[in-house]
């Protein structure tokens, strides 16, 4: 049995088959623990640039002020000048754009960029704002610099302080690198990982899949055992639990078979019962017509008794050849279909007689099939016929039995109605359920319903029954027309 | 010139009276063992190889010990030739007028042919400035106090028009080098300098990216070349006599002439005091200002 492939997925992904949520879990998982290990890594990354800017910037005010402190205090300009553009070149660990010596009144002494901080003015604002209060040092990422501050102390005294702004962008650009690294190499573990999941559940959920087909097929009316190709190892536990399967299929299959033989059984047990009261309905024409024969024995010369006894035999043989000719179709062997005609359902009014008659029952008979149906003639006939069987059997002595028939433009359509007590509801779902179930067996259901819904389900047809609360039930069947109607056999031209 | 070890008894008896009286005179020491010559900034001191060379040149000519000493300014180098400690220095046509009386001249340079250069007065290349009355209001860089051309031509000038550097200038330092002096206007510390024309010429030569971010915007008159001077009492001594005469013959050395091509100089020559005149002017132009 193949398997059957999901045609759509729904966007709610709790109704996402197995084999796609265990592979999205694991993306999601994955997305999180990225996030967070790119998070962590860049962090300690940033963490560790900052420490060592801080040590390098730290060792590069230390050295420029021991240098340029005694200059400071001689108000040496060139001096300062110099220590600054020498320290630029000396120190290569650090892209220093600018270093600045200014008096404690905040005006240049001298810059390594004379031009953009000439003598004697003040520091530019932004730079004072951004080194304000406490902080020695501040981080401007969006120009890409980072800039330091240190006070120039001389015996206790404050003579000054350096300013500093060293360029970040290739610390910057590191941590853009390291960033588009953690995320392909994220990404590619994460599709690795989705693709890993997908064919290992997927192959994972191969055999719930195999028994979930398996088991939809079931309740679609054909159970069928599991092929030994695909239990694979008998002792794993898909192997065990498809043997366990498989035995309860059979199970199942031989329940049918029983039900069948019981509805065999049934349908003969019916028959003989029929057969008694078609025995009844011969047995009065019989002793009417050995009665005329006597009368003819011995009145024969009569002309009138002649005529009379002979009108009496007739009416007889008549009487029972109409009885011998409904029994003949109802219970011949199937066989080639012919179409359904209204004369095939009046036949059951004949055969079902006798019941009503023992019952004293009224029959409603209500017959508007007007055309040739192409459906099962038989299978019809027997399904009316159990149906019938049912209500009379359902109905109290002296009430009523109700059937109509009529041809649609698709098939036929037959009701029964009976004045009945009403189906219990676990008959009335069984009846109503849209494909064949396990029929509810007890007492007085029988095996005719059983066989009534599965011959509905063989030819497309539907069964459907409701049960008035104030008691009475009725059922009402419809058969779909075959496409191409068999050759019309004449079944009764063997009939005397 | 026969080594300081060969020398004649000639001319050892005819020193002999002169170190004499120059002890007597005052605490002169530099005479007694080897020469000390001192270099003033106004020699391109930032070559150590070429004071190497100069060293090795000078040793060998004169036979005795040679230490070159070296000092941050002018001063310190004026210092210790007037207090006698030097047998020689390169000193500054300035604290040689100033010092008239203490110190005599051994030799003097030759630069593109004569004993004389000029003062310059530069500013940034990309400056638009005519004279020195533009530059009022500038950050200054002077090369030393006790510079000619780096000071006192330019403090002559001012004082002219009855100005004085501290007042005309908004600002102005003293970077102790002409070399410096170039730097400081390059690189923008400065807007305008004063600086040694030999100097700048040389760096216009060997550095041209250097100089050539700098523009000279005036040229002072020739003054006397920074000269080679000793103490006066110690003009005579043999090492004096041997210092003169290596110098004034320093092309006939292979690597006096090769130390000189270096200097970008012609050679020295004995010159007479009154080339200095024209800066003894000039000091007496700033002392009348007061």
């Amino acid at each position: 049995m193949g398997v059957r492939r999901p045609t759509f997925i729904r966007l709610n992904p709790l109704h996402w088959p197995l084999a796609l949520r265990v592979p999205a879990l694991a993306v999601l998982m994955m997305v999180t623990v990225s996030a967070v290990v790119t998070d962590r890594v860049l962090t300690r990354l940033i963490d560790t640039q900052n420490r060592h800017l801080t040590e390098l910037s730290d060792a590069y005010l230390d050295g420029v002020s021991s240098a340029v402190i005694p200059h400071v205090l001689r108000e040496d300009v060139w001096e300062v000048y110099d220590a600054l553009d020498r320290a630029a070149q000396r120190y290569e660990g650090l892209d220093i754009v600018w270093t600045t010596v200014v008096d404690p009144g905040g005006r240049v002494i001298a810059s390594s960029r004379p031009r953009d901080f000439p003598l004697q003015t003040e520091l530019p604002v932004p730079v004072r704002s951004r080194l304000n209060g406490a902080s020695d040092s501040a981080t401007n990422e969006d120009h890409g610099v980072f800039h330091v501050k240190r006070e120039l102390k001389h015996q206790n005294r404050t003579i000054g302080a350096i300013y500093a702004e060293v360029r970040i962008g290739t610390l910057i650009e590191e941590r853009k690198e390291v960033l588009a690294t953690l995320i392909a190499s994220n990404t590619a573990l994460t599709l690795l990982f989705a693709i890993i999941g997908y064919i290992v559940v997927r192959r994972m959920m191969r055999p719930i899949r195999i028994l979930s087909e398996h088991m939809r097929s079931g309740a679609e009316g054909s159970v069928a055992p599991v092929p030994a190709g695909l239990i694979g190892r008998p002792q794993s536990e898909f192997g065990q639990l498809f043997r366990r399967y498989n035995s309860l299929v059979e199970a199942v299959a031989e329940r049918e078979r029983l039900l069948k033989d019981l509805a065999e059984e049934e349908r003969l047990a019916a028959l003989g019962r029929l057969a008694s009261g078609m025995a009844h309905e011969i047995n009065n024409p019989i002793g009417g017509m050995l009665n005329a024969v006597d009368a003819l024995k011995r009145h024969g010369d009569r002309t009138t008794v002649r005529a009379t006894s002979i009108r009496l035999i007739e009416r007889g043989l008549l009487g029972i050849r109409d009885i011998v000719r409904s029994s003949l179709a109802t219970y011949r062997h199937r066989q080639a279909e012919r179409p359904l005609t209204a004369a095939d359902l009046d036949d059951l009014a004949l055969l079902l007689q006798p019941e009503i008659k023992r019952k004293n029952l009224h029959l409603a008979w209500q017959n508007r099939v007007a055309r040739e149906v192409s459906v099962p003639v038989g299978g019809v006939r027997d399904a009316a016929l159990n149906l019938l069987l049912n209500a009379c059997a359902a109905t109290e002595p002296n009430g009523t039995v109700s059937f109509q028939a009529a041809a649609t433009e698709n098939g036929i359509e037959l009701e029964v109605y009976d004045q009945g007590p009403g189906m219990q509801p676990a008959i009335l779902d069984y009846i109503n359920a849209p494909v064949a179930q396990p029929v509810p067996v007890s007492a007085r259901s029988g095996l005719g319903l059983w066989m009534v819904k599965r011959f509905a389900h063989e030819v497309g047809g539907v069964l459907e029954a409701t049960t008035s609360p104030c008691g009475g039930t009725s059922v009402r069947m419809k058969i779909p027309e075959r496409k191409q109607p068999s050759t019309n056999t004449p079944e009764l031209s063997h009939v005397a | 010139m026969p080594p300081f070890c060969a020398l004649t008894r000639r001319q050892l008896l005819t020193a002999a009276p002169a170190a004499a009286a120059a002890s007597i005179a005052g605490p002169i020491q530099a005479a007694t063992r080897g020469i000390k010559f001192g270099l003033t900034p106004v020699f391109l001191s930032n070559d150590l190889e070429l004071l190497d060379q100069l060293r090795t040149f000078l040793a060998r000519r004169t036979g005795v010990e040679v230490v070159l000493v070296q000092r941050r300014t002018y001063e310190e180098i004026t210092s210790l030739l007037v207090s006698g400690q030097l047998t020689a220095a390169w000193i500054c046509g300035y604290p040689f007028v100033s010092y008239r009386e203490e110190l005599a001249l051994v030799a003097v340079p030759v630069w593109r042919g004569r004993p004389l250069y000029q003062s310059y007065l530069i500013v940034d290349a990309a400056r638009r400035a005519s004279s020195l009355d533009d530059l009022e209001g500038d950050v200054h860089a002077f090369s030393d106090p006790n510079s000619n051309s780096g000071y006192l031509v330019t403090r002559a000038a001012l004082a002219n028009r009855q100005r004085r550097p501290e007042e005309f200038f908004r600002h102005s330092f003293f970077t102790y080098g002409h070399r410096n002096v170039v730097r400081a206007v390059a690189s923008g510390l400065a807007q305008s300098g004063s600086v040694d024309g030999y100097v700048w010429e040389v760096i216009s030569e060997l550095e041209p990216e250097l100089a050539g971010r700098t523009r000279v915007l005036e040229k002072s008159e020739l003054l006397g070349f920074p000269p080679v001077a000793c103490h006066r009492h110690l003009q005579d001594s043999p090492e004096t006599l041997a210092l003169k005469r290596a110098l004034l013959d320093m092309n006939s050395d292979p690597l006096g002439a090769e130390v000189l091509k270096e200097l970008r100089l012609d050679g020295f020559t004995d010159a007479k005091p009154s080339v200095f005149d024209g800066i003894a002017a000039k000091l007496a132009l700033v002392r009348s200002l007061g």
